[in-house]
């Protein structure tokens, strides 16, 4: 069949073919007459195109002859130019010669008429001329002595118009011209006298600028004490002085580019800043003189030498309080001093950049420039100012802080004590003030001072007072009415040493908790801060500033230490002695019960109930006056110690059937309890517990294995084999042998 | 997490002009700029090296020798690993401050830090500090011990590679003794060593 068919396909298709082929030939045949008409008008063009051959050949010919002329042509052109440029040369230098002409008549009426603008324009365009070629032109025409004689009167006048332009720029200073002093600075750069120009003018700036900054200084001495700003006077002072050198470079600088040209710039603060050191100089010397501050500094180490030697060191020493106002007056000083540098790079910067063009020249003058900075007195000055803050900074961080914990204070009610409001409170002051100074070295210096401080002095004191221990001696609830009873008698409630103790405990413990949260928004503030301050931070710079950071992080990893050591304590002293006896009740307990026994135990107070009820009455004792992850920790405590103890006493009984039942639902009851109790999941601390629960409370051997293996219905153990049968040994009505035989 | 394992931080200190900058120039970018001007405050170079195919992230704090940045160079102390103590061979003075240095590293670094006396610039041909001065120093006051060319780059590599290798001893001996006195003294400064495993054996 399929044979036929497939033949019978074959078929259909080769027909199909010999159609197609049919028609095709047919088209062909069609086609032809077509065709024969085509080659019948071909062979008429045919002898046409012979001549047309011939014609293009010509006009090949003719392009070749067209394009040796225009060679021809481009040659003579070519020499044309050639000469049309010597033209010019030679215009241009009888151009030359009837300027100098010109120029020298000019020259001597404009320095007689006073015009030295004019005088000096006709030198300047003198000047301009190759001088070489000058007098080479005058040889090679023939009244040689009159183009000397010019050339030689220019160079006079040239040599005239410097002196008389010096002079009277001289007198213009003296009877303080203004006018005649840009007048004349103006004409510095005509007469080739640029530098010179510029020594002269910023002498003049100078000098300006010493009236002004003196003035200033005897201002801020004279100022009265009550004077609003007289704690930052110094820092005033300063910023006026900068703020006058600002203007003077803003005023000038478009001035020295219009009539000198670009590129002067750094030449001009070069000279500014000679007198820039010495007005800040002065300034810092009266500041110093005024504020005391050698006398304040040796005052702070000598106690830091004093309190490392002996401890008496309280009689004279300094109060943090008093420096406060010092210190912020000078990261006011060092940020002024900071911005100033920065405006002063940043303008002599934009002055290279379009001065000079060749990168390599420019890598040159901006290498120079920043010698001039750092070579500067005012840079070094800025250093060693941030070097006194940073001592005075640490002095007050220290003292502060250990002031805050001096006076150490709680409210009631209150979880944590003041001390950590306060010691962070400080810390962050401290590192805001850094971050005002303008100075990256200056706010990791500080960053590092408080991670010194917090580790060192905080959590040590914290660690201290957790070492005194919670004493143990625990109150039941018939004691502490019988305490409350007594305090209200004698009027007031009056908590026992004990109790003091006890307190001071649990706050040191919440005071390391909420330090933690402090630390952490330290940090975090602490980088948004400086990133705003700093905003242009390079990779390099920014890896600086969060190590800096991380060893605040250490800071916390040391207060949770300090939290895992008071758990600790708690876990010894109240936890383990408190819980020990309520779960070994457990041991008193029939746990071999018939039906009548079980409707009366659980008709009575069960074990669960009282466990229950204890650990209640314990963990309320705690809940108000703990933090809540602390809270959280000792409950963590709590249920170790009462699941590990349970697991004992659990072990050292014996079941039957309902018994198995009972304990597994106390089990239940005790986790729903203790979950309840806390926000976090405390079922994973629960699963041996409830495992062994549910090994106890099977039906019968056998039915271990709907838990146990590689099936849906199976649990993920906790509990070895061999514990298991232990466990399922605890039932008395469970054969050896048949454990024995399982397969587990 | 980043792909190293322990992260320590190595502080250079000496007097100006000893050549603490070429040292660690020389060892994290392998470069030896002459006419280095004097460093301001502290720099800052990170390089991570391999130790018994561990990743050691060295986190070098290059401080200026001046005076005037002290009190910002002291303020690092505290934190390192390891102290480099560097002096120059050819310049008498440089060596004779550092029994200064020494009292600084003893009233801010923490008490057990690693530290190492370096001699550089054994190139120069003017000599003033014998090899053996240097050493007895060393040995006097429990350092290691090296003389480098920063130039040359001899024995630059290996200062480095010594420090990370005995600070990640250390490290490992530190993790080791923590399971056995687990709670009562764990300083601050093993704990930046390893933040996340310290964190795990803590809870």
């Amino acid at each position: 069949m399929t044979d036929l068919e497939e033949m019978q396909k074959e078929l259909d298709k080769i027909k199909l073919q010999e159609e197609q082929l049919f028609e095709e030939m047919k088209h062909f045949v069609n086609q032809r007459s077509y065709v024969d008409a085509k080659i019948k008008v071909l062979s008429k063009v045919l002898p046409t195109l012979k001549s047309l051959k011939v014609e293009t050949q010509d006009l090949v010919n003719t392009i070749h002859n067209i394009a040796e002329s225009a060679e021809g042509i481009s040659n003579k052109v070519r020499t044309l130019d050639c000469a049309r440029n010597r033209v010019d040369e030679c215009q241009q230098r009888v151009a030359d010669l009837i300027d100098v002409g010109l120029c020298s008549e000019g020259v001597q009426t404009a320095i007689l008429n006073e015009d030295y603008e004019k005088g000096a324009g006709h030198v300047h365009r003198f000047l301009s001329m190759d001088q070489s070629l000058l007098k080479q032109s005058a040889t090679d025409i023939e009244n040689v002595s009159s183009v000397l004689k010019a050339v030689g009167t220019l160079q006079d006048a040239a040599g005239q118009l410097r002196t008389i332009v010096q002079h009277k720029f001289d007198e213009a200073v003296r009877l303080e011209d203004l006018a005649s002093v840009e007048r004349f600075f103006k004409i510095f750069p005509l007469l080739d006298m640029h530098d010179e120009g510029i020594r002269k003018f910023c002498n003049y700036l100078c000098d300006k600028l010493r009236d002004t900054a003196d003035k200033n200084l005897q201002t801020a001495l004279n100022a009265p004490v009550t004077d609003k700003r007289h704690h930052v006077k110094f820092a005033d002072t300063l910023t006026l002085l900068f703020e006058g050198l600002a203007r003077i470079v803003d005023i000038h600088q478009p001035l020295v580019e219009t009539y000198y040209g670009p590129g002067r710039l750094m030449s001009v603060v070069s000279f500014l800043q000679k007198e820039c050191d010495t007005q800040v100089k002065l300034i810092i010397m009266e500041f110093q003189k005024h504020r005391q501050l050698q006398k304040k500094i040796n005052q702070i180490s000598e106690v830091a030498k004093m309190s490392s030697s002996s401890s008496f060191s309280k009689l004279d020493k300094l109060d943090p309080k008093e420096l406060d106002i010092l210190i912020q007056e000078i990261t006011i000083m060092h940020f002024r001093m900071e911005l100033y540098i920065k405006f002063i790079r940043r303008k002599v910067l934009a002055d290279i950049e379009i001065s000079v063009l060749i990168s390599e020249e420019r890598n040159n003058q901006i290498l120079q420039l920043d010698k001039l900075i750092n070579a500067s007195d005012l840079s070094r000055r800025k250093h060693d100012l941030l070097s006194l803050y940073l001592q005075l900074e640490q002095y007050f961080m220290e003292e502060s802080v250990s002031k805050a914990v001096g006076i150490d204070s709680t409210e009631t009610a209150q979880q944590t004590s003041s001390m950590v409001d306060d010691t962070f409170f400080i810390i962050r002051k401290c590192i805001r003030r850094a971050i005002s100074s303008g100075s990256l070295d200056g706010i990791c210096a500080v960053i590092n001072i408080a991670c010194a401080v917090l580790e060192n002095d905080f959590c040590g004191i914290l660690r201290g007072r957790l070492k005194q221990g919670y004493p143990s001696g625990y109150l039941d609830l018939t004691q502490a009415y019988n305490v409350l009873q007594t305090s209200i008698q004698h009027g007031r409630l009056q908590p026992s040493d004990t109790e003091q103790i006890r307190t001071a405990f649990l706050i040191a413990l919440n005071n390391a908790d909420a330090s933690t949260e402090y630390v952490e928004t330290l940090c975090d503030s602490a980088l948004g801060d400086v990133k705003k301050a700093i905003p242009n931070m390079n990779t390099n710079e920014h890896g600086k500033l969060e190590s800096c950071l991380s060893g605040l992080s250490s800071v916390i990893i040391n207060l949770k230490d300090v939290m895992e050591y008071g758990m600790q304590q708690l876990r010894v002293s109240v936890i383990k002695p408190r819980i020990s006896p309520w779960v070994d009740s457990f041991l008193n307990i029939n746990h071999q019960l018939n039906d009548d026994e079980l409707s009366e135990y659980e008709a009575g107070e069960s074990f669960v109930q009282t466990l229950i009820m204890n650990l209640d009455s314990l963990l309320s004792s705690f809940k108000d006056s703990l933090t809540s992850a602390n809270y959280d920790g000792l409950i963590k405590i709590l249920i170790g110690e009462v699941t590990a103890r349970f697991e004992k006493v659990i072990f050292k009984s014996a079941f039957n059937r309902l018994g198995g039942l009972v304990l597994d639902k106390e089990v239940r009851s005790l986790s729903g309890y203790l979950t309840s109790a806390t926000t976090w999941s405390v079922r994973d601390k629960f699963t041996r517990l409830s495992q062994i629960a549910t090994i106890l409370n099977l039906e019968k051997v056998t039915e271990i294995t709907d838990y146990w293996g590689n099936h849906d219905g199976a649990l993920t153990w906790r509990l070895t084999p061999t514990e298991v049968r232990t466990i399922m040994g605890l039932r008395i009505d469970f054969k050896q042998e048949d454990i024995q035989r399982l397969k587990l | 997490m980043e792909d190293f394992k322990f992260l320590f931080k190595v502080v250079l200190v000496g007097n100006a002009g000893v050549g603490k900058t070429c040292l660690v120039r020389r060892f994290t970018q392998g470069l030896f700029p002459p006419g280095q001007g004097a460093t301001i405050g502290v720099d800052f170079m990170i390089k991570t090296v391999e130790v018994d195919n561990e990743k050691v992230k060295l986190q070098i704090w290059d401080t200026a020798g001046q005076e005037r940045f002290r009190s910002i160079t002291q303020s690092y102390y505290r934190s390192a690993h390891a102290l480099i103590l560097v002096y120059d061979i050819s310049c008498q003075p440089t060596f004779d401050c550092l029994p200064d240095w020494l009292r600084e590293i003893e009233e801010y670094a923490s008490s057990k830090v690693l530290r190492i006396l370096v001699g550089n610039k054994i190139d120069r041909e003017d000599r003033e500090i014998p090899t053996f001065v240097g050493e007895d120093f060393a040995a006097r006051h429990n350092m290691y011990f090296l003389e480098t060319s920063a130039k040359e780059a001899e024995n630059v590599e290996k200062l480095f590679m010594k420090i990370a290798e005995d600070l990640m001893q250390q490290a490992r001996n530190k993790d080791l003794s923590r399971y056995e006195c687990s709670t009562t003294n764990i300083t601050a400064r093993t704990s930046s060593v390893n933040d996340s495993s310290c964190c795990s054996k803590l809870t």
